[in-house]
């Protein structure tokens, strides 16, 4: 009933939901967090009101095969090949990498992934500086992707923080199938 | 010995989902209530036990001897459709599907049922015993009793014993990276059902369900065996994304889930797209919780049908890439009423039980 009704309302428009159990309002905030919109919600008693406004994404479109696409126009993937950002001092290199992993979730257009390999991976350690912006990036749904085969070969199975383990034949997928990819 | 009554015609029928607010596996309790309780109780062990509860599998697994090991599991729930004789079919289909789960043959089931005859025409009790007993006999297995209780709503399922050669015994937990993942029938049975209750889906696509619930997963249980799978489950009440997450985590693996390649059953979408998501969807999507990530893009109707309670549901395995094209074949060719679809393979262990896209 409310995608109906936010379907009918223009965008930037308001809405106010009430409801007097505990399981709708879970339901419906589960629904909204999904579409990207945070409601403010009101209890009195037992009935409680949301009040939020239509989310800017078109609800009617929620065609799966639209969805599962990622070709988004300025789609694009970030690739981590060591810890250091460019060549010279360590020290500045492992600077700059950690502001530009924070700097990616700042970004209006946030990678659809970020890969990392070789001694990238140790940036998604649990012990890593920029562990939770990894996490951060990933809650707001970009894929991190682990080399496998980086990790075996330094041990750090135990150590992970974030990111889902990958092997080479998805690594290469990503990286072929991306609009673009990034490397700092 | 029963006597059972003819079937009587439609238009006398006494509908049995009117007894109901939500029946089929929809009807278990939380995933995460049961785990809190379960895991503070003592776990039976002994060497000859291959199975038990603690991973979380199908049914408790006991070697008799080398070449034997027997497989004890029960299942029972309210009405998922209105028909006593298709009730009986789905519900002994359902138990039945947990011996199938651990690459087993079944060969003796009793009735577990609750039933009163003040609520409800005693024909209907006869039917769904009928219903039951022809599953039964069509898996090659033998009905020898049961046992029944005055109560309503009405409750029906069976305990099933069936064995195993130990070396064939498929368990949950030995999903190993790269293995594909395939599942064997389509999502959206409680879509259908809420579908059919609030008249959001034809008739057509309802009995869709309704037939993909009766089918026995007796030809994919023998297909894993000859494919040499190790790892499979069958899916119902915990959903897809419930029962895989379980399956990731008795194996120490992740999944990857392609969302896009879920088969559904058609309609199943639509119900969800409008709005009417059955309640037991989000006590699933609860389980998975934190165990669970979705890449941007993964379609929000996908997500919540993922976490569809199935009844009767089908088999997710875990196979060898290089035996999962032929199998994938054989599973079509053998067995075309469901249709057989790799969704995703299994990954090192990694932060989360479940990957989206």
């Amino acid at each position: 009933m409310l995608k109906e009704a936010l379907l009918d309302l223009k965008m930037g428009e308001e809405i106010s939901v009430e409801t007097d159990n505990d399981t709708s309002l879970k339901n419906l905030l589960s629904y909204l967090k999904d579409q990207g919109v945070e409601p403010k919600v009101s209890s009195a008693g037992n009935v409680h009101t949301l009040v939020t406004i239509k989310p800017e994404k078109d609800l009617a479109a929620s065609n799966p095969a639209i969805y599962c696409t990622t070709d988004l126009p300025f789609s694009y993937v970030v690739c981590i090949k060591g810890e250091l950002m460019g060549d010279g001092d360590p020290e500045l290199g492992k600077l700059l990498m950690e502001t530009f992993v924070d700097n990616l979730k700042l970004q209006e257009q946030l990678p659809t992934h970020v890969v990392l390999y070789n001694g990238g991976v140790k940036l998604a350690m649990k012990e890593s500086p920029v562990c939770n912006s990894l996490t951060e990036l990933e809650e707001l749904g970009t894929r991190i992707m682990l080399c496998g085969t980086c990790i075996d070969h330094y041990g750090l199975q135990f150590d992970i923080g974030v990111g889902m383990i990958s092997n080479m034949v998805v690594i290469t997928e990503t990286l072929a199938e991306a609009g673009h990819v990034v490397t700092p | 010995m029963l006597l059972l009554p003819e079937r009587t015609p439609m238009d006398k029928k006494f509908d049995l989902l009117s007894t109901i607010e939500y029946g089929g596996c929809s009807a278990k309790l939380p995933a995460g209530l049961l785990s809190e309780v379960l895991s503070k109780l003592p776990v039976a062990t002994d060497p000859r036990l291959l199975v038990d509860v603690d991973t979380h599998d199908d049914a408790g697994v006991y070697k008799i001897n080398e070449e034997t090991a027997l497989i004890f599991t029960t299942d029972f729930f309210p009405p998922i459709c209105s028909d006593g004789y298709e009730f009986g079919e789905i519900a002994a289909a359902n138990s039945l599907s947990d011996v199938y789960a651990m690459g087993g043959t079944p060969l003796l089931a009793l009735n577990l049922m609750m039933f009163s005859q003040e609520k409800i025409p005693l024909n209907v009790f006869g039917e769904i015993r009928k219903g039951g007993h022809d599953k039964v006999s069509e898996a090659g297995a033998l009905t020898v009793g049961g046992h029944t209780i005055d109560d309503h709503p009405p409750k029906y399922g069976l305990a099933v014993v069936g064995t195993v050669h130990p070396d064939q015994l498929i368990t949950n937990a030995a999903a190993m990276p790269n293995d594909i993942l395939v599942l064997t029938k389509s999502i959206g049975t409680g879509a259908l059902v809420s579908g059919e209750k609030n008249g959001l889906c034809s008739h057509e696509d309802y009995n869709r369900a309704l037939k993909q619930m009766k089918h026995l997963n007796k030809h994919g249980a023998s297909l894993a065996v000859k494919y040499g799978v190790r790892g499979m489950t069958d899916i119902t009440g915990f959903a897809l994304a419930g029962h895989a997450m379980k399956m990731a985590e008795a194996s120490g693996k992740s999944f990857r889930i392609r969302s896009s390649q879920i088969p559904l059953l058609p309609g199943a979408y639509n119900v969800y797209e409008k709005g009417s998501i059955p309640g037991a969807t989000f006590r699933n999507l609860e389980f998975t919780d934190q165990h669970a990530h979705y890449t941007r893009g993964v379609d929000y109707n996908m997500k919540m049908l993922a976490h569809d309670a199935q009844t009767s549901g089908g088999l997710l395995m875990a196979v060898n890439p290089d035996h999962a094209g032929a199998l994938l074949e054989d599973l079509n060719r053998i067995d075309p009423e469901v249709s057989a679809v790799e969704i995703g393979e299994v990954i090192p262990e990694s932060p989360r039980r479940l990957y989206f896209e």
